[in-house]
Parts: structure tokens; C-alpha cells; sequence
């Protein structure tokens, strides 16, 4: 990522005040890639257990649950959320509280 | 040791000895057993410099801890008020919906400790017959555990 933003900037003139007044609004359009929340693999955490955490804290149907916690076992990881960083340290704490391996990944 | 589902949607482990009693103890036992390296310390060790582990291990490994703590303290003051009430003889604990989230955490933290410890790895992998007698004993501990989750996961905890 390079450069500055884009902004925006508002000019108001008021023609009857003794002083003018000038207000600039500047809006940051945030240009950073995603963030990946990642669940891994270990040999403790019941299946079962990964796939009702999974719908728990996501809100996730079953059968979506289902598929990441398989992506977990099968593959070691599985990318179970991608968003706004703020919003993946969320998940990733929520995650670690229940004892999922969880990281937190910028994506490419 | 027995444990059955109840009318009220939670679960009743029956303990019929003293051993049975000490198997139950043995959770927090095992839970704190962890090579130097507590469960939240381990969590926080996933998060990488560019993800900021810094400030998660200032902010964010302190709460996990507590948490984890909690749950803990919760789960040994109820096997204990069990015992109490039967003064060490034959008798129930019993794990309510509200209680089940602290016990199983608490039987997670004692099976990632012992994971921790001993590397049993993967099910398929294991040959219990070959371990000396303290990880035998462990590795029974924490199939005892995985049985009492799955209960809690499928009776209790839908």
C-alpha cells in the first residue's frame, strides 16, 4: 500500500459574517487488504465442539460450520472469517476464550 | 463412575468411590499442568508481530487467563461442595445448563495440558499399551475427559 488516501475536502464562505470560516472535512477511504481469521488443527478440540463454536460466535448454518471445521481437520487451517481488522481481533479473541487455536492474518 | 443426562437438560456424573472422587479432582490437577506455559500464554503465542502480538499479550492473554481461571475455580468449588455433601462417599455432582460452559472448559483446559505434556498427537496414532505408567494413567484421564465433553456437547450444551 503507498500514497496518501483520497479526500474530499468542503469550503463554506459566508458572505455576511464579519470573519470567514473555513471547514475542511477530510474522508479517508481505508485502501488495506483484509484481515483472515484463521482456526488450526490440534488433536484436543472435539469436532463437534469446533463446528458449535463455529456457529456460535459467526452465526454460521451447520452445514457452513460444518465445512470450515472439516477444512480445519483435513487441512490443518481453515480461513473462517475475512474483514475489517478491527473486527477479526474480535473473532480471533472470541475464538481463543473458547480454546480454538486461532490466528490472525493479513490477507494477500 | 456413571454419568447420565437429567429431565432438567444438564448432566449427573455419579462417583461410587474415593478414587472416583480423585479422577474428578484430578481435572484442575491436570488443567495447571502445563509445562511452564499457561493455555492463554500459549493462545497469545499464535499471534504474530505484524498482528500485533505485543498489545495482545498486554491486553488481550491477561483476560483469556482470568477466563480460563474462572472457569477452573468454578468447576473445582463445585466438585468439592459435591464431596463435601456426601463426606468422601458414593455421590453426584451435578452440571446444569448454566454450569456447562466452565466445565468444559475446565475439561478442555485439562486435556490441552496434558496434550501439552505428553504429545499423545492424533487418536489413530496411539498405542497406550507402550506408555509408561504415568502417561497411561493420563492418557486414560483424558479419554475420561473427551467422554464427559462429548456428553456435555450432545446433551447438554444443544
Amino acid at each position: 500500500m503507498g500514497g496518501r488516501p483520497p479526500t474530499c475536502e468542503r469550503i463554506k464562505y459566508d458572505p455576511m459574517a464579519d470573519t470567514d470560516t473555513l471547514t475542511r472535512t477530510e474522508e479517508a477511504i481505508s485502501l488495506d487488504a483484509p484481515w483472515n481469521v484463521v482456526v488450526h488443527d490440534d488433536p484436543v478440540n472435539l469436532m463437534g465442539y469446533v463446528t458449535f463454536v463455529l456457529m456460535k460466535i459467526f452465526g454460521y448454518e451447520k452445514k457452513k460450520a460444518d465445512i470450515l471445521m472439516m477444512q480445519v481437520h483435513r487441512q490443518g487451517r481453515s480461513i473462517v472469517w475475512s474483514g475489517e481488522r478491527e473486527k477479526a481481533e474480535f473473532y480471533v479473541q472470541q475464538l481463543q476464550s473458547h480454546q480454538l487455536k486461532t490466528s490472525l492474518e493479513k490477507a494477500e | 463412575m456413571k454419568a447420565m443426562p437429567t429431565l432438567e437438560g444438564g448432566l449427573r456424573i455419579d462417583a461410587e468411590s474415593p478414587n472416583d472422587w480423585a479422577v474428578l479432582r484430578s481435572i484442575v490437577a491436570d488443567a495447571g499442568a502445563t509445562n511452564g506455559v499457561d493455555l492463554a500464554s500459549r493462545l497469545g503465542a499464535l499471534i504474530s508481530e505484524e498482528a500485533g502480538s505485543e498489545d495482545w499479550h498486554e491486553y488481550v492473554v491477561p483476560d483469556l487467563r482470568e477466563g480460563f481461571q474462572d472457569d477452573l475455580a468454578q468447576v473445582g468449588a463445585n466438585i468439592e461442595s459435591a464431596i463435601f455433601e456426601v463426606d468422601g462417599a458414593a455421590g453426584p455432582v451435578w452440571i446444569s445448563r448454566a454450569d456447562v460452559f466452565p466445565w468444559y472448559s475446565a475439561l478442555n483446559q485439562a486435556r490441552l495440558s496434558l496434550e501439552e505434556v505428553f504429545h499423545f498427537g492424533p487418536d489413530e496414532n496411539i498405542d497406550p499399551a507402550s506408555y509408561p505408567p504415568a502417561m497411561r494413567a493420563a492418557y486414560i484421564r483424558t479419554r475420561f475427559y473427551g467422554t464427559i465433553q462429548e456428553l456435555l456437547l450432545d446433551h447438554v450444551m444443544r
